[in-house]
């Protein structure tokens, strides 16, 4: 900015921002700010049956609930869907793109078809998965959804196979943004085609696989649909993640626990976002 | 390791294996020129093997599950003939029952998909389409019309009696319409070729009227599921959410992006700071808000909540900074206020990224499931993706019907993805390439 240009604001100006911004400040306060001060708020009182009795009991509710056993075992939930999620998923998405990224024949039909389940919201995929898992009809006819063991398995399959078509256009992306030149640079030089992959195309393309990485982690914490359709938390209680748990307190006599674990998972989100804004930092530097 | 060795190598191993891990176009490179061309066509055969393996694998769950809604219930899975799929029972039993609309829609849409193939497939060009006013083109739509209508109504017959003819009259109906269409485009395409786009379009349009016209199970989706009412509700509700975010994102961006004012980084940072702030963190005090205002079980409490976004504000600003300084002063000294800019010349030359946004914002609220779920309690007033779950319940012994009504749900979405398939795929890689 040039320093003519550094004068005083003028009103006219001033008011139509704040015109302009008010619509989404409004918004932000009201469902996003507000409602986290709240339940920071509300997590220090603890709540009693009808929810009428409320008493103080400062950190101390947080201190316990944080360490319960209940919190933990949502946390492991969602870290075991995570890890069963967001691997295949990087595995998948690479495999799709390097394959359909090629100059050859109806290559767009099956670009289509690998970026086809974007089409399938969580709750439909959840509905096919469901009678996939069918022990009477299904094509993967097990007893899975009522083993404790393989539950998380079963509901994460239905996952892995919902984000293909994200992973794939993500990484497809990425691939056609690297230049031919440098692939048949890689090829002329005498690099067969695993060394190609790993040597040349996957640190090409890494700062596109961090973003996938984090867009998949987090999706896979705010997990809901898939495990409410499929499992409902179940069976005892083997895929109660995070979310599952929060929006089962959602009853005003447990309004004090569900808001220290909403709590809870906003630092465990804004833990994965902070990785996201240090790669977001990488990828501009590389780019230069 | 010399390129050859590497290429003797691929062979070798087998013509599938390999080309999972081929870098892209390998077949163009100037490595590859000398090669024998045996070794390239199984290079090829290779490529093309990967692909339709990994094709499967995408689509194996989706071809299951029309399987599935085409299957008959659980209870009469057993009985008699049970691969018999369509064979469930056929609201529609000819072509001419079920009402005159319904007849007239289902003549209607196999009409515009035959003049569409006659068009596209018999003219050979997008851009040089041959003319459908020929006598042999209208012929061949009428004729795959009335083909069409007699045999489907034995198809489905043979189907509910569950009649060994009925491969028969399947193939009896691929056989005639690939004639009809023949005659359309015979004159483009004579010999195998035109037989072959006759017989695809086919067994294509053989299956499609069969299964989307015969099959009861969508129907009986819809009735069962009240999927009308729902989807209606989801259709509102995700109008009114993509219209507020596309609103609000584009006067916020406005502001960030041509206007100034004190504490702009700060106010900027306050909306990226909602970023933080996912719904299933805030999710049981904006019940408790939404509980207070009383918009329990109402379109206010399902759309407020998302009528702004920062993801949209941040996209558009940075289309917005893309709008050349130049314009502006121009406009300015031309005596255009900023509202006129705004409407007139900022956002039609950002477009592409409005679009892309637009279509986004529509995608997610369309699949909203949390949220829904959290603030509706009353079966009434359900959107179409927290119904699924209520039509599963209830119809747990009916896996058809179920997923029937998860393919119903899905189908807008699909029509979506079709249509805006470049802007789906921008707004989503927003983020992870930068340009």
């Amino acid at each position: 900015m040039n320093r003519s240009s550094r004068r005083r604001y003028s009103p006219r100006e001033l008011g139509l921002a704040a015109l302009l911004l008010a619509p989404s400040i409004a918004v932000f306060v009201a469902f996003f700010y507000r409602p986290f001060l709240n339940l920071a708020y509300w997590g220090t009182f603890e709540s009693r049956r009808n929810g009428a009795y409320f008493e103080r009991v400062g950190l101390a509710q947080y201190r316990e609930e944080l360490a319960s056993d209940d919190f933990r075992e949502g946390l492991w939930h969602s870290v075991q869907f995570v890890l069963y999620t967001v691997p295949p998923g990087l595995i998948l998405g690479v495999l799709l793109a390097v394959s359909a990224h090629r100059r050859l024949r109806g290559i767009k039909v099956f670009q289509a078809i690998f970026s086809s389940t974007l089409a399938s919201s969580v709750a439909v995929t959840s509905v096919v998965f469901l009678y996939l898992f069918n022990p009477q009809v299904g094509l993967i006819a097990t007893d899975w959804l009522n083993d404790p063991g393989m539950a998380m398995f079963a509901v994460s399959l239905s996952s892995i196979w919902q984000n293909m078509g994200l992973a794939f256009v993500i990484v497809l992306a990425g691939l056609q943004a690297v230049p031919d030149e440098v692939m048949e640079a890689a090829t002329l030089d005498g690099y067969g085609a695993a060394r190609r992959l790993l040597r040349i195309t996957i640190p090409l393309i890494s700062p596109v696989l961090l973003f996938l990485l984090v867009v998949l982690v987090i999706h896979g914490l705010q997990a809901f649909a898939q495990i409410d359709i499929i499992t409902g938390g179940g069976p005892v209680g083997a895929t109660e993640t995070m979310v599952f748990k929060i929006n089962r307190l959602n009853r005003p006599d447990n309004i004090g626990i569900g808001a220290v674990y909403s709590v809870g998972l906003f630092f465990i989100t804004l833990a994965v976002t902070a990785m996201q804004f240090v790669i977001l930092e990488r990828r501009v530097h590389y780019a230069r | 390791m010399p390129a050859d060795v590497a290429q003797v190598d691929d062979v070798a191993a087998g013509p599938a294996a390999p080309d999972v891990l081929g870098g892209p176009a390998r077949d163009l490179t100037a490595a590859t020129i000398g090669h024998s061309t045996a070794r390239r066509r199984w290079g090829l055969a290779g490529q093309y093997g990967v692909l339709i393996a990994l094709a499967l694998v995408v689509l194996l769950p989706i071809v299951f599950t029309l399987l599935q809604a085409l299957s008959p219930p659980f209870r009469y899975l057993r009985a008699g003939k049970p691969l018999h799929p369509v064979a469930v029972d056929w609201k529609d039993r000819t072509w001419l029952s079920g009402g005159a609309a319904s007849v007239a829609a289902r003549t209607l849409i196999v009409a515009a998909l035959l003049a569409w193939v006659q068009l596209r497939a018999a003219g050979g060009r997008a851009l040089h389409p041959a003319p459908l006013a020929s006598p042999r083109r209208i012929a061949a739509v009428v004729a795959g019309v009335v083909v069409l209508a007699v045999l489907a109504g034995r198809i489905w017959a043979a189907s509910l009696a569950r009649a060994d003819s009925t491969p028969w009259w399947w193939l009896a109906a691929i056989v005639a319409v690939a004639l009809t269409q023949y005659l359309g485009f015979a004159d483009r395409h004579p010999g195998w070729r035109g037989w072959l786009r006759a017989g695809l379009v086919g067994v294509a349009l053989t299956t499609f009227v069969v299964v989307a016209f015969g099959a009861s199970v969508w129907s009986r989706g819809w009735d069962q599921g009240d999927l009308g009412s729902a989807l209606g509700r989801s259709f509102v509700v995700s109008v009114l959410i993509t219209v507020a975010q596309v609103v609000t994102s584009i006067l916020a961006a406005y502001a960030f992006a041509f206007l100034r004012f004190p504490f702009k980084p700060l106010v900027f940072a306050f909306f990226m700071g909602t970023m933080l702030l996912p719904l299933e963190v805030t999710l049981l005090a904006n019940v408790q808000t939404i509980r207070e205002l009383g918009w329990i079980n109402s379109n206010t409490g399902l759309v407020l909540p998302f009528a702004a976004t920062a993801f949209g504000t941040f996209l558009i600003r940075q289309g917005f900074r893309g709008v050349p300084p130049e314009i502006q002063d121009a406009t300015r000294l031309d005596g255009y206020g900023h509202m006129a800019f705004l409407w007139r010349f900022a956002v039609p030359l950002t477009r592409p990224v409005i679009a892309s946004f637009t279509v986004i914002a529509a995608l997610g609220a369309w699949n909203q499931y949390l949220w829904p779920q959290a603030v509706i309690d009353d079966s009434r007033y359900q959107t179409a993706q927290i119904r699924l779950k209520t039509i599963v319940g209830a119809e747990l012994a009916n896996a058809n019907v179920g997923v029937a009504a998860a393919l119903i749900v899905a189908l807008p979405v699909v029509l979506l993805l079709i249509a805006f398939q470049r802007q789906i795929i921008r707004g989503l890689t927003a983020g992870a390439v930068k340009g």
